[in-house]
């Protein structure tokens, strides 16, 4: 017990003289403040330094304006945008689009993902026809998604869900399939009924690779939305882009591309990753 | 101490006729076919035992002579080939929550804290809420894991670890509990701690523990009986009675007693021979683990 | 010995497991194809036969030749100009913390906006056909394979590096000998990624962005209601895919990766 006691005082003493430190560091506090800012801003150093050089490009060659245009014109093409309210109502066009396949995407893989991980001859059978037809793209199914459901709304969400499911259904059944032997059968040995291993070793072991299924699939379903958005039209940030390019307006497309990336790493970064790191940093690596 | 002849025909077994044998492993044969040799494995050949209500058997051998896969046949994870287990004179064919288990490998689930993995048992079987919580407090004191009922597993140390899953199985509340190299991953002085707290438990509790090892001391130590089996195919080759009560052991104790150091070195003779035997015939030598994974 | 009998047939039916089971679920989409043609009479712009799809091949021979080796050109050209850029740029910016954490942001950025998103520009750019096909395919690939290959790199444990060094290595035997093999299978999966995008990009860009392609083939003949040519289109696409994943990729991965047992799955 006493060296504990001693162990205890020393990481007291230990801490105190940390904070100290901090404190004497805080004292000429303008400079670490200066520092911090550097750091916060080093990320942004590489877009200046691109912004540079298309405006430089820009000014050294003079391009003529249906090839590129300098970055103001495209932060004022922007503004327009946004001051006439299309900007945001693309915005929730896209999105809204992509929720909905996404949304059908998962309720159509998750399950599918389930009953291969589950039985070994299922996933046997079925996995080659699905490994074709996942590299079948989504894309090329839209002319014949046009032939069967016209320039509409539908078209759209088919290819999305489309290209959603497969990687949603690889990384569930992975999810499902790579849980150790053991695991399941600890829980027999408990007295665990089918239906209870399911609940409780087969959905939350499985969960990390099933959110990066969703992470993926997302991903592709994103661009399966921009291809779709380009051929049949009816507002979305793809057709913005798509229209500007018929209307010679490089400005609208450049900063149509701005946004549909900003957009992307907003969804990527801030919704998926951080549930994902959640997760494993509370379970532990367990992808081993 | 009673030997056994070479068939494993136990002269105890025929001594006690009052009431049946916990356990009655009889004639028992399995061949499988190993997928990644592409051969078929005789594992286990005529195996025949009987363990006693409160006996704690443990099982040493050389590895890849089936000693996981006897567990497993007892477990109901597998069908034997021929021949059957009775537990209190029952045919198994299925897993069940009279026979425990402690793997190997960590088989706690990761995404449980320690208190919801020692308690899993009891949700399954629908125990009140209250007396979950009695039982895990119980449990928890005696394996050294209060204080700890809030971490995650892959927070604790190995030694830790293991003793989650002992607790879990404990608490479930088994009459039999069989256990498969527990102890084979954490290191030597964590090893001899849970070893005894093993025993104290055993001791406690009074459960029947079918407990298997590649450790002579780890056998002769925690062991009523111990059960040598022979290289593949595996058949009982000596069933050694442990000539000092485990009420009273300890490694303190067993470097001292000269009548454990004795079977020590009995059994490990027999052991020793088997083990080049074993080297010699170049078989997969980690056949019986890799077949459970 | 008689249960050693009985067990031993387990392999053989296991063999025919192996074939019947893949099989099962081809046959039965066609089946299932077939007859709801039948069964409903479904008109041929909505739902070809299943012959027909299959005659594709034979009967526009010159036509289907003519667009699918276009589209394989372009993306081989593509690909391999990202994969070399990717690689040089990758393995110089691992070798530079710096310029690592400097142009990963950037990366991560360009990434964002995928490959499709650039044909409108693109078209804008190089007009429509094979220049523009190549840059999207290249746009696509070459973010990936850059990305993985900084991983890679940087990944590579400092103590393999420094081993040898003491060994009086030079810094290019040690980017030979260490770096390049030991970033190997996050460069094998960037690639595999890459060509994969790339592949995809190329059906999006011939869509809306060419005269001759396996994409403008099937786009053209939703004009004209040729289902056949669409779904046979559809079916190349894949196969190709498969095929270039399949045949050059996976052995490669399995040739480098899983022969040294690194485990570099996890992206």
């Amino acid at each position: 017990m006493k060296p504990d006691d001693v162990a205890k005082g020393r990481s007291a003493v230990g801490s105190e003289a940390g904070t100290a430190a901090l404190h004497a560091a805080a004292v000429p506090g303008a400079v670490t403040r200066v520092a911090r800012a550097g750091a916060t801003l080093r990320p942004a150093a590489p877009f200046l330094i691109a912004l540079i050089i298309w405006w430089g490009a820009w000014a050294l060659l003079r391009p003529p304006d249906i090839i590129l245009v300098p970055p103001n014109k495209v932060f004022s093409a922007l503004l327009d945008l946004v001051r006439q309210g299309l900007l945001d109502a693309f915005i929730k066009v896209s999105l809204e689009r992509l929720a909905r396949g996404v949304l059908v995407g998962i309720l159509i893989g998750v399950p599918v993902g389930w009953l291969l991980g589950l039985n070994e001859d299922v996933s046997r059978a079925a996995e080659p026809i699905l490994r074709f037809f996942n590299a079948v793209s989504g894309i090329a199914w839209l002319p014949l998604m046009i032939l069967w459901f016209g320039f509409s709304e539908r078209t759209i969400s088919a290819i999305i869900v489309y290209t959603m499911a497969f990687p949603v259904i690889f990384n569930t059944m992975l999810g499902v399939s790579t849980i150790p032997n053991r695991l399941p059968n600890a829980c027999r040995t408990l007295g665990a009924g089918s239906l209870r291993i399911i609940k409780d070793v087969y959905v939350p072991g499985s969960f990390p690779s099933v959110m990066t299924g969703f992470r993926l699939g997302i991903g592709y379903g994103w661009r399966a939305l921009i291809a779709g958005e380009f051929v049949v039209g009816g507002g979305g940030l793809g057709f913005l882009i798509f229209n500007a390019r018929t209307q010679g307006n490089i400005a609208e497309v450049m900063g149509g591309m701005i946004v549909l990336g900003l957009l992307w790493l907003m969804i990527d970064r801030l919704i998926l990753s951080s549930v994902e790191q959640n997760i494993i940093g509370r379970w532990g690596l367990m992808r081993t | 101490m009673t030997q056994a002849n070479s068939n494993g025909s136990t002269i105890r077994a025929s001594t006690v006729e009052s009431e049946p044998p916990t356990i009655a492993i009889k004639s028992l044969n399995h061949v499988y076919f190993d997928y990644q040799s592409k051969k078929t494995v005789h594992a286990l050949k005529d195996v025949e035992l009987e363990i006693q209500p409160s006996e704690l058997v443990t099982v040493v051998g050389p590895s890849g002579c089936g000693k996981t896969t006897l567990l497993n046949i007892i477990a109901g994870f597998i069908k034997p080939t021929e021949g059957q287990i009775l537990v209190n004179g029952r045919p198994v064919n299925k897993p069940g929550k009279d026979r425990g288990v402690v793997f190997q490998e960590l088989a706690i689930l990761p995404w449980r804290t320690v208190y919801r993995n020692i308690a899993h048992g009891l949700e399954i079987q629908k125990v009140a809420k209250e007396e979950i919580e009695r039982r895990v407090r119980r449990l928890t004191e005696l394996t050294g894991l209060e204080g700890f009922e809030n971490h995650y597993p892959h927070q604790l140390s190995g030694g830790m670890k293991q003793r989650v899953a002992v607790a879990r199985t404990w608490a479930a509340d088994p009459e039999i509990i069989l256990m498969d190299e527990p102890f084979a991953a954490v290191d030597a002085m964590t090893r001899q701690t849970l070893q005894e707290e093993l025993l104290s438990l055993t001791v406690r509790t009074g459960k029947t523990v079918f407990f298997i090892t590649h450790s002579v001391e780890e056998a002769v130590f925690l062991g009523d009986r111990v059960i040598a089996l022979s290289a593949r195919p595996g058949r009982v080759k000596a069933d050694i009675t442990v000539p000092v009560s485990r009420a009273n052991r300890s490694w303190r104790e067993m470097s001292k007693n000269d009548a454990l150091q004795e079977c020590v070195e009995d059994v490990l003779e027999l052991v020793r021979g088997e083990a080049t035997a074993s080297d010699r015939s170049g078989g997969a030598v980690s056949a019986d683990r890799t077949h459970e994974a | 010995m008689t249960t050693l009998a009985s067990t031993a047939h387990l392999p053989v039916g296991e063999r025919i497991k192996r074939i019947v089971l893949p099989a099962v679920p081809f046959v039965l989409l066609l089946a299932v194809w077939g007859s709801a043609k039948f069964v409903f009479d479904i008109p041929r712009g909505i739902l070809p036969d299943v012959i027909s799809v299959f005659r594709v091949p034979f009967t526009l021979t010159d036509q289907y030749l003519a667009h699918t080796i276009a589209s394989v050109q372009r993306l081989l050209l593509g690909f391999a100009v990202a994969a070399v850029s990717g690689l040089l740029v990758g393995l110089g910016a691992g070798l530079s913390r710096r310029f690592a954490e400097f142009i990963g942001p950037l990366s991560t950025f360009m990434n964002a906006i995928s490959g499709i998103a650039w044909i409108p520009l693109a078209i804008a750019w190089f007009g429509i056909g094979t220049p523009m096909v190549v840059f999207i395919i290249w746009n696509s690939a070459f973010f990936l394979v850059l990305g993985n290959t900084i991983l890679g790199v940087r990944l590579v444990p400092r103590v393999l590096e420094q081993g040898l060094f003491t060994l009086g290595a030079s810094r290019f035997d040690v980017i030979r000998h260490v770096i390049f093999p030991g970033a190997m299978p996050h460069i094998v999966a960037g690639l595999r990624s890459g060509l994969g995008f790339g592949w995809r990009a190329v059906i999006a860009a011939e869509l809306v962005g060419a005269t001759v392609g396996l994409g403008q083939w099937i786009f053209i003949a939703q004009e004209f209601r040729r289902t056949d040519i669409i779904i046979a289109g559809a079916f190349t696409i894949g196969a190709i895919g498969l095929l270039t994943d399949r045949g050059i990729l996976a052995p490669l991965e399995r040739r480098t990766v899983e022969r040294w047992g690194m485990a570099g799955r996890a992206t």
